[in-house]
Order: C-alpha cells, then sequence, then structure tokens
C-alpha cells in the first residue's frame, strides 16, 4: 500500500530528486517541448546562434574572440538549463506523489456484480452474483461488491451495505470510517480497504477519470493546463521579450550609424547583442514561472488537498467570501451544557440530579455534556446506567428526535428533560395548565442569549432549565480578524435559528451568517455573492450542498462527504478538515504574490545589465560611454549574462516555496513585496554583476 | 448591433460622419474664426494686425518682428538663420544646429569676431544672446546686456556720448511683463528707431530705471522663474477640479454652466446628422465611427491642398502641395500629430489654414476626448455592452473646446497675436543688407492671417502644429512673455482636467487626481533636469569670449534657438510641456537644445505621451499604464488583479501590452530602416551622434503623435513625410481602436466591490508604483537609443571621443 507520508517530505529523497530533474533538464532542451515557454525558447535560438558563432569563431575568422563567444554561449545553455532544471525539480517532487498515488490505483481485482443483482434488497451478493474482473474494465454506473479484507478498486458510491473503510492511505489518518448507503457517508475511495462487512458500490468514474486520475495528471505537469492569471502574466513576458528582440535587432543598425556618424570602431558584435537580448528577456520569471505553478499545487496536495483544476487554485487566491458552517468549522462540534437554572422553588441539587437522570440515556453529546456539568459543577457522580437499570427499577427513556425528549421513569417518577416548547405541550398533557412565568422567562432569557434551553420536569412540574450552548473554538476569532484584514469576508453557515446564529456570529467574529440555511437559500446566498462580483468559496460534505458546491467559485468537498459533493466541487480535502479553506486560500494567494514578485525582480534586474553591457558594447565606436560603466567592470557582458544565468538558480528556492505569507492588507503586501523585490531587484544585480566581475579579473585578468 | 458585419456599421456610421464634419467644419472652421477677426478687428485693430509702428505717416516695420542690423551704426540684433537672407519673415527659422556641431561652434567664434573687430578696445565677454541665432529668426529683441555690450561701439560711430546711449538704452529697455514673466529686454528697431532720432534731434533722453524686483538668484534660478513655474502649477491646482467637474457634467449630460448654449446646439447637431442621444455603441461601432471620420478628415484635407490655389483667401497666391507632403500634412492633422513637413508661410493659403487644419485641430481633439470617454465608461460600466455614442462625445468635446479656445484666442491678440484675413505686408528695412547674392533687400515683407484663432486651439487641444514654421517661437504666433505663459499653460489644462472628469466618472475624484500626481511626479523631475541643462548653457562658449552667465540683465545659458523675450526657464518649461503632452508647439527649437535637455524631451515623449499626453489620448494611454501596474502589483497583492472593480484577464493583458508595445517597436524598426537607408540618412543635418537623435525624435514624435522635431531633419523628402505618415496612423489609430477593444472588454464586465483585500489604485504607494513602472518601460525600451544620441553626445565634452589606450 502506498503512503503519502512518505513523499509529503521532499526531504527525504531530495538527491534522488536532484538527479533526476538534472537528467530531466537537458531533456527539456528539446525545442518542441521548449517553445511552450516563449522566453526560455528564444534564449536557446540565442544559445544556438552563439554556439554557430563559437564554431565560426574556431576557424580564426569569428567576429569577436573564440574564448569569449564560447563563454557567452557555454552560459546561456546553462541559462536554458537552469530554468529547465527549475521546473524538472518541481515536476520531479510532484511525480514522487503522483507514484505514490498512482501505486493505489494499480489493478485490482474487482467483484463485478451481474445485471441482474437487484439493489435496495439488503441483500449480500453471493457467488453466483458476480465476476472478478480486472478494476480497469470497470465503467461509470456498474456495480461491484467488496467484503471485508478486499481493497475497494475505484472510486464510487456506496447503494447496499455499512461497512468500516481503512482510508490511511489517502488520508494519513489511521482510524477507519464508516461508509454506508445514502447519507452523506457514502464516498468510497479506490485504493482504500475493507475492514468489517460489506458493501455495493456503484462505479463513478470511467477508467482514468477519477479523482485520482486527475490528481496525478495535474501534479505530474502532463496535464497541467495554464491558468488565467498565468496567462496573462506570460503575454505580458512575451510581449517584454518582443520589445527586447526589437531593441537588439535594431541596435545592430544604430551600432553601424554611429561607427559612420563617429568614423570610428566596428559594429557592435552578434554575439554581443544576443547576450544583451538574454540579459533583457524575462529569463528570472520566465525560466521559473511553469516551476512556480506546479510547486504551487504540491503545497496543497502536501497539505492533503486535491484539486480538479489549478484554476480553482488560483480562484482560492481570489477569494472575498468564505462561506463556513458553523458546526465543525466556527463552533465545537456539539452544544455543551453550560448553567442550570431552577424555577419556581426547586433546590439547585434537584435539579442537578434530575437534570442528570434524564440525561442518562441520552447518547448525544449534548445530554453527554449535561452529564460532565452536574459531575463538575455539582459533585454528583455518573451512575451507569447498566449498573442501575435493574437494581433501582429504573426504565430508559432514549432520547429521540421525534419526541425531543428524554428521560428515566424512577419508581413511577417520569423524569424528562427536552426541548422547550416539546416539553411545555407535555406539561399540558400532565394538566399543568399555565406555564410558570417564572420558567418562561428562565426559557426566554437563554434562547435570547443564542443559547438552547431544555427543561427539565419531574412528575409533571417543571423543575428548571438547562442551558446549553455552542462552544466557539479557541483563536478561531483571531482567524476571522486575519481573512479581514485580507479582505476576505467570512460568512456562517447554520440551521439554527436567527437568535443563536446572531450570538455565535457575534462571539466567533464571524462578518455574516445564514440562519436557519436551507440548499436553497445557501445557493441563494452564493448568487447573491457572485452577482455583486464577488468570489465565494465554501466547504461541504453533504449531497444537498452539492448545488452550492457547484456554483460557488472555490469548492471544497470533504474527503468523507458523498459522491454528488465531491463531483460538485472542485478540490477535495483528504483530511475532511473545514478550517483548510483558510489554508487552500493563503497558498493560492501566495502563488500569485510569487509570480508578481518574481516578475518584478526581473524586469527591475534590466537597469543594472544595461549599465553593464551598454559601456563595453559600444566602446569601440564611443569611448565617451565609459561614463556610463559605473560599476568599473572589466568583464561587463561575460558578468552580466553569468549573473542572469545563477540568479534563476539562487531563486529556484523562492519559487518552490513561494514568498513568504503572512496575513496583510493589500496595501502592506505590496509595500513589502515593492521594497523587496523592486527596490532589491534594482539593487542586487549591481552587486551580483561587480561581484562576478571581480572574480572574472581573478581568474582571467 | 453587436452582431451586424462590419460593413452594415460602416455604413450607418456614414452619414453622421459627413454631416457632423460638414457642420463642425462650419462652426470651428468658418463661424470661430470670422467672429474672432471681427472682435479683433473691432477691439484690437492695432495688435491684430501686426502692431505695425508707423513714423511721420509712414509703416516702418512691426513692433514684434525684428529687422536685420549689419551697419556698425546700428544696435545688432540677435544672429538669424533666415534662408536666404536673414530676418525673412516669409521663412521664420532658427538655425537648428546641434549643441556639440562644428557649425554652431564656428558660426559662434565668426560672431564673436565680428563683435570684436567692430568694437577692438570692448574687453568684456559677448552676452550669449549676441551671438546665438534665435528660434524664429526674427526676434525683435536682445537681451539688455546685449544692448549695453554694444553701446561704446555705437557712441563712437555716432559720434555721441556713451552715457547718453546708455540712457538711450535704459529709455528703450522693456522690463519684465508684470515683473515676472520673460526677460527684460531690448527691441532693437525701436531702439535703432529712437537711436536715429537722437542722432537727429540731439535730444537725449532721461535715463529710465527699470523695476525689476524679482530678479535675485535664488537656488539655481531667478526668484521670477520660481514664481513663474509656482505659478504656473497653482493655476492647474485651482482649475482641476471646476474645469475637470465642468466637463465630467458635459459628458454625462448633466446641467453644467454651459447648457443654455452646449445643450441646443448639441440637439441641433444630432438631429441633422440623423442620431437620437441615447443611440449607444458597442467598441466596435465606436471604432468604426472614429475611423470614418478620419478617413473623410485626411482626405478633406488632402483635397484641400491640392486645390487651395482656386479658392479665395489665398493671398500670398500660394498652389497645390506636392502630394506626399499633403497626404503627410492630412494625416498629420487628423491623428492630433501636428508634424509640419512644410513652411505654412509659404504653403498653405489662409482658407486651408481656417477649415482645413484649425478644424482638425478641433476634431482630433475631440475624437481623442471621445475615445477616452469610451474608454471610461467601458472601465466603469457594470456587465453592459456599449461604451457611449462617438457622435455625442464628438460634439460635446468640440463645444467644450471652443469657448476656452475664444477666450484664450482674444487674449492672445491682446498681446499682439494677429488676427486678420489680410494678405502679407512689406515694411521697409531701416539698415538695408545684402544677400547672398549681393543684391540689396530694402524690404521685409510680414506674414498675417487669421493666427490667433489657429494658435488657441492649437495649444488648447494639444494640437502643436504652427501657424507659422516657427511655431510658437514666432512673434506674431507668440508675441510676449505673457501669451507665451498661456500658451504654455493652455496645453495643460485639459490633459489636467480630465484626471478629473475621469475620477469623477470613476465615483470619486480621488482617483483621478491620483493618476493626475503621477503624472506630475514624473513631470516634475524632467522638467528640473531639462532646465538645469538648458541653465548651464553650451560648454564649449565660454572659451570663445562668450558670456553665459545669468545676470539681472541677461538670461545666459543656452540661448540658441531661443528668443530673447521668453529666455531660458520659460523655453525649457514650454519644451518639456510640449513633449509630455503630444502637443509639440515649440517656443525654442529643441534641435538646439543642450544634449541632456534635448534627451529629456525625447524621453518624454518615449514615455508614451501619458504624463499628461495629448487631450484625451493621454489619459487613454496612462489608464493602459494604469492596468498594466495594476496587474503586476495585483500579483503581488496575491489576487487576480483588478482596476476599479474589474479584473484583468489574458484577453485585457493582450490588448494592454500590445498598446504599449506597438510605438516602441514602430519608434525602433522605423528608425533603424531610416539610418540603414540613404534616404534616411541624407535628411541629417548635425553630424556625429546629434544626427542620429534627429531620426531619432522625428520617429518618436510621429510614433507618438507629438509632432515637435528636431528640425534640423530635412523631413520633406518623401521618404520621410511617407515613413512618418505611417507611424503617425499606427501611434494613433491602432492605439485607439484597441483602447477600445479593451472598453468594450472591460464593459462587460462585473464590478468588484472594493475591499480591504482590493489594491486602492488611489492611493501614494501605487501612484509611486505607477511612476515606477511607466518610468522602467520607457527606460528599458530606449536605454540604448539615447545612449548612442543625446548621452553619448553629453559624455563626449567630459571623457574624450579619443579611443582608450
Amino acid at each position: 500500500m502506498a503512503d503519502l507520508k512518505a513523499v509529503r517530505d521532499p526531504h527525504t529523497i531530495l538527491p534522488a530528486l536532484y538527479r533526476r530533474a538534472a537528467i530531466d533538464a537537458v531533456g527539456k532542451l528539446d525545442p518542441r517541448f521548449l517553445v511552450r515557454n516563449p522566453v526560455m525558447f528564444t534564449v536557446e535560438i540565442g544559445s544556438i546562434i552563439t554556439t554557430l558563432l563559437f564554431l565560426q569563431s574556431l576557424s580564426g575568422n569569428g567576429e569577436a574572440p573564440a574564448g569569449f563567444i564560447g563563454a557567452i554561449a557555454a552560459w546561456l545553455w546553462f541559462t536554458v538549463l537552469f530554468a529547465n532544471f527549475a521546473e524538472a525539480l518541481a515536476e520531479g517532487r510532484g511525480k514522487a506523489q503522483a507514484e505514490a498515488l498512482r501505486r493505489m490505483r494499480q489493478d485490482t481485482l474487482a467483484k463485478k456484480l451481474y445485471l441482474g443483482y437487484a439493489i435496495g434488497m439488503g441483500k449480500e451478493p453471493s457467488e453466483p452474483d458476480y465476476a472478478v474482473v480486472s478494476s480497469s474494465t470497470l465503467h461509470r454506473s456498474d456495480l461491484f461488491y467488496v467484503k471485508a479484507g478486499d481493497t475497494i478498486p475505484v472510486d464510487g458510491e456506496v447503494v447496499e451495505g455499512v461497512a468500516s473503510v481503512n482510508e490511511s492511505a489517502i488520508t494519513g489518518e489511521s482510524a477507519p470510517v464508516i461508509r454506508e448507503s445514502g447519507g452523506d457517508r457514502s464516498a468510497v475511495t479506490g485504493g482504500t480497504v475493507i475492514l468489517s462487512d460489506w458493501l455495493v458500490v456503484r462505479v463513478s468514474a470511467n477508467p482514468g477519470e477519477g479523482f485520482l486520475d486527475h490528481m496525478i495528471g495535474l501534479i505530474e505537469g502532463a496535464k497541467r493546463q495554464k491558468t488565467p492569471n498565468e496567462i496573462a502574466l506570460n503575454i505580458l513576458l512575451i510581449g517584454l521579450t518582443a520589445v527586447f528582440i526589437v531593441i537588439c535587432a535594431t541596435l545592430y543598425a544604430f551600432s553601424r550609424y554611429s561607427v559612420d556618424a563617429a568614423g570610428e570602431g566596428i559594429p557592435v558584435s552578434v554575439t554581443v547583442l544576443v547576450a544583451l537580448f538574454v540579459c533583457l528577456a524575462p529569463t528570472t520569471i520566465g525560466g521559473l514561472l511553469s516551476a512556480i505553478g506546479i510547486a504551487g499545487m504540491d503545497r496543497l496536495i502536501r497539505r492533503n488537498v486535491i484539486t480538479t483544476s489549478g484554476r480553482a487554485i488560483e480562484a482560492a487566491g481570489d477569494v472575498d467570501v468564505l462561506l463556513l458552517d458553523k458546526t465543525g468549522t466556527i463552533t465545537l462540534g456539539n452544544r455543551q451544557a453550560v448553567d442550570l437554572i431552577p424555577v419556581d422553588g426547586t433546590a439547585l441539587p434537584d435539579l442537578a440530579e434530575a437534570a442528570q437522570l434524564a440525561s442518562l440515556a441520552d447518547e448525544t453529546p449534548e445530554g453527554r455534556s449535561i452529564v460532565v456539568l452536574v459531575k463538575e459543577k455539582y459533585g454528583l457522580r455518573g451512575r451507569t446506567v447498566g449498573a442501575t437499570d435493574t437494581a433501582g427499577g429504573m426504565q430508559f427513556i432514549p432520547f429521540s428526535s421525534h419526541t425531543r425528549m428524554s428521560g428515566v421513569d424512577f419508581g413511577g417518577v417520569q423524569i424528562r428533560k427536552g426541548a422547550a416548547d416539546a416539553m411545555f405541550s407535555s406539561l399540558r398533557k400532565c394538566g399543568q395548565p399555565d406555564v410558570s412565568g417564572e420558567l418562561r422567562r428562565a426559557v426566554d432569557g437563554i434562547a435570547q442569549a443564542g443559547g438552547t434551553p431544555l427543561v427539565v420536569t419531574k412528575g409533571g412540574k417543571a423543575l428548571g432549565v438547562i442551558h446549553l450552548k455552542d462552544i466557539v473554538k479557541g483563536g478561531i476569532k483571531e482567524r476571522f480578524a486575519q481573512l479581514r484584514r485580507m479582505g476576505i469576508k467570512t460568512v456562517m453557515i447554520t440551521g439554527d435559528n436567527r437568535l443563536t446564529a446572531a450570538t455565535i456570529a457575534a462571539e466567533a467574529g464571524v462578518d455574516d451568517f445564514l440562519a436557519e440555511a436551507t440548499p436553497e437559500s445557501k445557493l441563494s446566498l452564493i448568487r447573491e455573492y457572485q452577482e455583486g462580483g464577488r468570489m465565494v468559496a465554501m466547504t461541504g460534505d453533504g449531497t444537498n450542498d452539492a448545488p452550492a458546491l457547484a456554483q460557488a467559485d472555490v469548492a471544497v468537498a470533504m474527503n468523507t462527504g458523498t459522491q454528488p459533493a465531491r463531483e460538485a466541487a472542485n478540490m477535495v480535502d483528504l483530511d475532511s478538515n473545514p478550517t483548510k479553506l483558510i489554508e487552500i486560500v493563503e497558498i493560492g494567494k501566495q502563488l500569485l504574490m510569487t509570480r508578481g514578485a518574481l516578475t518584478t525582480f526581473s524586469i527591475a534586474n534590466d537597469v543594472a545589465k544595461y549599465f553593464a553591457i551598454i559601456p563595453v558594447a559600444f566602446m569601440s565606436t564611443y569611448p565617451a560611454l565609459a561614463g556610463l560603466n559605473i560599476m568599473g567592470l572589466r568583464h561587463g557582458i561575460l558578468a552580466a549574462v553569468i549573473f542572469n544565468a545563477l540568479i534563476i538558480v539562487a531563486l529556484i528556492p523562492l519559487a518552490l516555496h513561494g514568498v513568504t505569507y503572512r496575513p496583510m492588507t493589500a496595501e502592506e503586501a505590496l509595500r513589502r513585496n515593492i521594497i523587496i523585490f523592486g527596490i532589491g531587484g534594482l539593487v542586487v544585480p549591481f552587486i551580483g554583476i561587480k561581484i562576478i566581475d571581480l572574480l572574472l579579473v581573478l581568474v582571467g585578468g | 448591433m453587436a452582431d451586424e458585419p462590419l460593413l452594415t456599421i460602416l455604413w450607418q456610421q456614414l452619414r453622421p460622419a459627413l454631416v457632423l464634419f460638414l457642420l463642425l467644419t462650419v462652426v470651428t472652421g468658418v463661424l470661430y474664426p470670422l467672429v474672432i477677426t471681427g472682435i479683433a478687428q473691432l477691439a484690437f485693430p492695432v495688435p491684430a494686425n501686426g502692431d505695425l509702428i508707423e513714423q511721420e505717416g509712414k509703416i516702418v516695420g512691426s513692433a514684434h518682428i525684428g529687422q536685420p542690423f549689419v551697419s556698425p551704426r546700428y544696435f545688432w540684433g540677435r544672429p538669424s538663420a533666415t534662408l536666404p537672407v536673414a530676418y525673412n519673415a516669409m521663412v521664420s527659422s532658427g538655425s537648428n544646429l546641434g549643441p556639440s556641431s562644428p557649425g554652431l561652434e564656428n558660426a559662434v567664434r565668426t560672431r564673436v569676431s565680428t563683435l570684436r573687430a567692430a568694437d577692438p578696445e570692448n574687453p568684456l565677454p559677448v552676452p550669449v544672446d549676441l551671438v546665438t541665432a534665435s528660434g524664429s529668426g526674427l526676434d525683435p529683441d536682445i537681451s539688455v546686456a546685449a544692448a549695453y555690450y554694444q553701446v561704446p561701439r555705437i557712441a563712437r560711430e555716432r559720434n555721441l556720448g556713451e552715457q547718453d546711449v546708455r540712457a538711450l538704452v535704459s529709455r528703450y529697455t522693456e522690463p519684465r511683463q508684470f515683473w515676472i514673466f520673460g526677460e527684460p529686454r531690448v527691441n532693437v528697431l525701436t531702439l535703432n528707431l529712437g537711436l536715429d532720432r537722437m542722432s537727429e534731434s540731439g535730444v537725449v533722453p532721461a535715463p529710465l530705471d527699470v523695476p525689476d524686483p524679482f530678479s535675485s538668484p535664488a537656488l539655481g534660478m531667478r526668484m521670477t522663474d520660481w514664481i513663474v513655474l509656482l505659478l504656473f502649477i497653482g493655476i492647474f491646482i485651482v482649475t482641476v477640479v471646476p474645469l475637470g467637474r465642468f466637463m465630467y457634467r458635459v459628458f454625462t449630460g448633466q446641467k453644467n454652466l454651459l447648457s443654455p448654449v452646449i445643450d441646443p446646439a448639441e440637439r441641433w447637431l444630432l438631429a441633422a446628422a440623423g442620431i437620437s442621444n441615447g443611440d449607444e455603441m458597442d467598441w466596435k461601432a465606436f471604432s468604426v465611427a472614429m475611423l470614418v471620420l478620419s478617413i473623410i478628415s485626411i482626405a478633406f484635407v488632402f483635397l484641400l491642398l491640392e486645390v487651395q490655389g482656386f479658392l479665395p483667401l489665398n493671398p500670398a497666391g500660394t498652389g497645390p502641395v506636392a502630394r506626399d507632403v499633403a497626404f503627410n500634412t492630412a494625416v498629420s492633422f487628423a491623428t492630433n500629430t501636428n508634424w509640419q513637413a512644410y513652411i505654412p508661410e509659404t504653403t498653405v493659403s489662409y482658407l486651408t489654414q481656417m477649415i482645413g487644419l484649425a478644424v482638425q485641430n478641433f476634431m482630433s481633439s475631440a475624437v481623442g476626448v471621445a475615445v477616452l470617454i469610451g474608454l471610461v465608461l467601458g472601465l466603469t460600466r457594470k456587465s453592459a455592452s456599449t461604451i457611449g455614442n462617438f457622435w455625442v462625445l464628438l460634439i460635446r468635446s468640440t463645444l467644450i473646446l471652443l469657448p476656452i479656445s475664444f477666450i484664450l484666442a482674444l487674449l492672445l491678440i491682446s498681446q499682439g497675436t494677429v488676427q486678420t484675413f489680410g494678405g502679407p505686408v512689406t515694411v521697409p528695412l531701416l539698415d538695408p543688407v545684402q544677400d547672398a547674392t549681393g543684391g540689396t533687400v530694402t524690404t521685409q515683407t510680414l506674414p498675417l492671417g487669421p493666427v490667433a484663432s489657429q494658435v488657441a486651439i492649437k495649444m488648447l487641444g494639444t494640437n502643436g502644429g504652427g501657424f507659422f514654421n516657427a511655431n510658437s517661437a514666432h512673434p506674431f504666433e507668440n508675441p510676449s512673455p505673457f501669451s507665451n505663459f498661456l500658451e504654455n499653460v493652455t496645453i495643460l489644462l485639459i490633459p489636467s482636467a480630465l484626471c478629473y472628469t475621469f475620477g469623477k466618472m470613476a465615483g470619486a475624484g480621488r482617483k483621478g487626481i491620483a493618476i493626475l500626481l503621477a503624472m506630475t511626479l514624473l513631470f516634475l523631475p524632467l522638467l528640473w533636469l531639462a532646465i538645469s541643462a538648458e541653465l548651464g548653457g553650451n560648454p564649449a562658449f565660454p572659451a570663445l569670449g562668450v558670456d553665459q552667465n545669468m545676470t539681472a540683465l541677461q538670461p545666459g545659458g543656452n540661448m540658441e534657438g531661443k528668443e530673447a523675450r521668453f529666455g531660458i526657464v520659460p523655453s525649457a518649461l514650454f519644451a518639456v510641456v510640449t513633449t509630455v503632452t503630444s502637443c509639440g508647439a515649440v517656443n525654442a527649437m529643441h534641435d538646439s537644445f543642450t544634449p541632456l535637455g534635448g534627451a529629456v524631451l525625447l524621453f518624454d515623449m518615449m514615455l508614451g505621451e501619458v504624463v499628461f499626453g495629448g487631450i484625451g489620448s493621454g489619459l487613454y494611454g496612462m489608464l493602459v499604464f494604469v492596468i498594466i501596474a495594476m496587474f503586476i502589483a495585483g500579483l503581488m497583492v496575491g489576487r487576480t488583479p483588478e482596476y476599479l472593480g474589474k479584473k484583468i484577464e489574458p484577453y485585457e493583458m493582450k490588448i494592454a501590452t500590445a498598446i504599449i508595445l506597438i510605438p516602441i517597436i514602430l519608434i525602433l524598426s522605423t528608425t533603424a530602416a531610416a539610418v540603414m537607408t540613404g534616404a534616411g540618412r541624407a535628411a541629417v543635418f548635425n553630424p556625429g551622434p546629434h544626427g542620429f537623435s534627429e531620426i531619432l525624435y522625428a520617429f518618436t514624435s510621429a510614433a507618438q503623435n507629438n509632432g515637435s522635431a528636431f528640425a534640423g531633419l530635412s523631413a520633406e523628402s518623401s521618404f520621410y513625410t511617407l515613413a512618418t505618415a505611417v507611424c503617425m496612423l499606427v501611434g494613433r489609430y491602432a492605439v485607439a481602436v484597441l483602447t477600445l477593444a479593451l472598453a468594450g472588454s472591460f464593459v462587460r464586465k462585473k464590478i468588484v466591490p472594493e475591499g480591504s483585500g482590493t489594491l486602492r489604485e488611489y492611493r501614494p504607494l501605487f501612484i509611486l508604483w505607477l511612476v515606477f513602472v511607466i518610468l522602467i518601460i520607457g527606460a528599458l525600451s530606449f536605454f540604448p537609443v539615447l545612449a548612442l544620441g543625446p548621452v553619448v553626445e553629453h559624455l563626449i565634452p567630459v571623457f574624450g571621443s579619443a579611443i582608450h589606450g
């Protein structure tokens, strides 16, 4: 079985990655491949031209000393190779992960059910119902049967049966999960293993179209399509490259004119023009652009999120509205009892005991929290249900969502606790015509504070009220404040009533909330935001989330979710962690920032390169241009070309890891990046080229 | 409308194009100059007809046009480079000698030695304006220092006391206008007339103390220069908001100051053209309308130039213009470039100037503004498909330009700009001179015409095509320091206010002000550089015994090609303003600027004519730069870039990149073609790197629709007329149509509301970033050519031209 964890840490396989990337870099010199990256393609053409000039110069009639042309040609080749290496390295990390994934997808045997098998009968298929086939022959809508110990051959949706499944292969989580037909836990992923029981599963994707296939294609880079921002940036880079070609080509004409006008010197050599062009062309960003994109995808995968398109990651950076489910994301999964309020003269310990007794049979988290509260706050020990069941003559009435109450009959006395309105009507049935004013006030008070009141009765008389409250996750408020600074609005989605929702919204610090949410209201809320020009992200797991997920710009389905939800979404979180959305947004932003920062750096670099090359290039015609040689270079052209090549290598780590991301406002982010990459981009090459020039002087004089 | 074939759209736009072309020609080409001439002749009969000087009932010259003086008995004026004789008023012109030209050095050396020979005992260094040719060749003035320098010679020649001659000079010294404008100066013709009278009568005038309260030097310039610069900026601080708001109200059809006039006029024009106000156009129809009008304009002006000989209002009797020059001129005026490959005084009739060229001055500016408003509507409308109606916007722009031109024309006439239908006037020369063939020239012919009405719109519409060859250096176009200030201010009036108009349309004036600030941040350092370069003078001159120092009595600095009444700072200011905008009018000869001064002017244009830029076109070019800057900045903040809430996607980047790149590629490739061909090289006037600058300047100016020139270049050869025409056409229409396509794409987009994740384009940080992006694109594109042209020309005197080692 494959283990993603192993490849999640790239350091474990670093040397192998480098070796492979170095080999791939050479392979990528193939012009048919390189033409997809126009900037580097032009550099390769420049390399070929200078190489030919070098060969010509070896015969003794070159346009410049052979040593010079040869050095330039070599470094131009290095420039292309370094860029290829960056891309290969990024792809290599993806490939390692893809291989791990592919092993999961390897052909397994599948028990394909014949058409005769009828679903919906709850009948476990037996030998005559199926044939054993290769998993690669399974198509969408086919049914297959798996039982304990089998590996689930392909993705699908459970249509019959309940089973526990080990999904650690893709989630890294060792606890088994329950998969059953219907509801929100019906999706199974190929490669996972059934631990108990059996399932009948309907295949959800044709061979090669499953989620894993998508993911493998994406991280390998084969299927990677350029994202809109990447295309737009590429257009700008091609435009700049075109201008620099024109600048360098026309410079030959201007140089010839200058020679005639000054009456001395020789026209600038083609080698120098090619060198100038390569230095000016945005090779830094052009060479690293695809590596940045692949690395972005890679970062997402290392956070256990798989996506069906690169577009989705980029869109994540643009999100302005996050729709977050209250439960599980903003609050801990369940409400907890926090207080007991006795009414009508009841003593607190009596209420506490009654509340505890009434809750013993309530296995819901709320019920358990009442027992815990009573134990911790009032010192009453919990009684074990089994122990007192027969001994005390207790008869437990478990919680049911129908009656919305639970309780115990204890020595002929009915002790009950339940939702306020349900309890009120049961009190009335017990001959209590009016609910006392004090009780009503207590109930209303809790409801107004956003809590859930549970009324406790004993023998048809109300003793008091239990205050249940949603518990907001620690640190979530600060997280939302960060998002707000980044310009992202958080909206809490909850089935609660407005009052409860408003209280929790205030406590958690979300910007807005949708109370009493239904699938329709979620969908219309998303549409409303999108009409207003906003980009909406949401998470979901249930089938009824599917329409909203399909509508949202960035939709993250929980891996535990249903197949429809996973299909409607454009990302799946293998960890099924709803707060992951925030990290996805950050990765999206980081991806764009890295591109912008390197573009700025690349363009700003050109200033220094001009000062390095122009004075030397026209020295023979206009010695006075030495006035522009402000760095005092001896080998300006070669130093600039070497710097241009080495800076690509120096920036590979940045391209792969992304620029440091911190939540901050747009203005702060821009200031930071302009200072580092704009001003830095102006200054660094002056220093770098000077140092390289000094080294060249040391080496060659 | 969107799916209709182009031919159908073309057919639909033909009628409005023809009708409106005709009607607007009548309004701006006939009614407008007629009314102004009428008022001028009634209210300002003397200045409107050339400020002719009468003495004993005879006309002896014009107060604004200098005359040649060679006799040592007379004060000599500025050297004049006009051909075939000096001070030939029918062909106004500067020398166009470059700062490093040996021709210039020789000319100055000769003039110094002539002066020294005429007055061997005078040990003083020669004031620079006395040995450098003026911009117009007709400069009537010399500096006070230049007049005093000649006093010993005059006194000796005329047997007068030096004190008396000094008293006469002081008597004829004109102070700075309103204490701050221009230079104190002496009109050589009136001084010599006074000198003759004094010699005859023996009556010595009492010396006059000329007040010059602000002439003390301050921070490298004079106090007056600082005051004028501050006043210059101050005017825009005052006008931008009200004028911008006024235009906003006009363009959005709201009630405004001129509604009582504009609304009925607009209704009437639209009705005549068969358009209803609500007819909206998508970008294609908008572009077709613009192109149809432009084609009609080019065809009309071309025809007019060919048949003007048969038409009235042709007092100089000009005939048909050479076809290529006519085509170049027609394209030049329709594209708002106003590159002039012809000598107006001898080439075009008054009628051509009025109904051909001046009409295009209005129309091409209005087209620029209409395209701008189309883009702004595209950027600000939400999920729409149309970007306004070209014809409505064209009419509204014209109706904004008309009243301002009207006021400016009258102000100029009050200063001495001529406005008449009368033909050229011949005046006698006080000191007859010999021409090259040895014949004696006794008269000077002064060209006149309906000048002020045309100059007003030439400045206001950032057109720049002079009524006369010397453009705004010509004393009849720009007679006084104050008229110069007015003309200078007018260039920037609308381009600056349009920023605010844009801001209002985008929902907040500050969005426009931010762009205006970015423009200003680019403008001020360039201005500073040009002023300091020009004040520094020519490094070769001190060795020749020329005094280039700035004193209370002379401007000093690099006076070659500059007029004495303006001096250095106003000339440098005018030059920078005219090149950062796409105006191209000149009040000094750019070819003779110092290498660094000339480099600034070149670079101004190379920035893309977006620092204020042409009327309308400057701001739409700037908005494209904003989009590019926003794109990179947007990436750096980690969001799909957006501007005004509209996402910038691959399609928009494709167009925006093309808009920025087209002029750059155009300039470099045509310059390369010129330097590779004999025809291209043959036109060069100045040797060395300066010759390269001349070619580069020509194509930069044409592609960016500026129209100014390093005028030494013989641009009338058919290689240049055709090559520059192509540059002008592509630089104007390819960019305009792409801009409209951009508008058409943006207009369909939703508007993302502003949040704290949005990058605010009006905050200081983005303004600085925008400045950085514009500078770096301009610098990276043109670093090598600037290095091979003006930069090396500047460096040679410093680092020498000999090969090291």
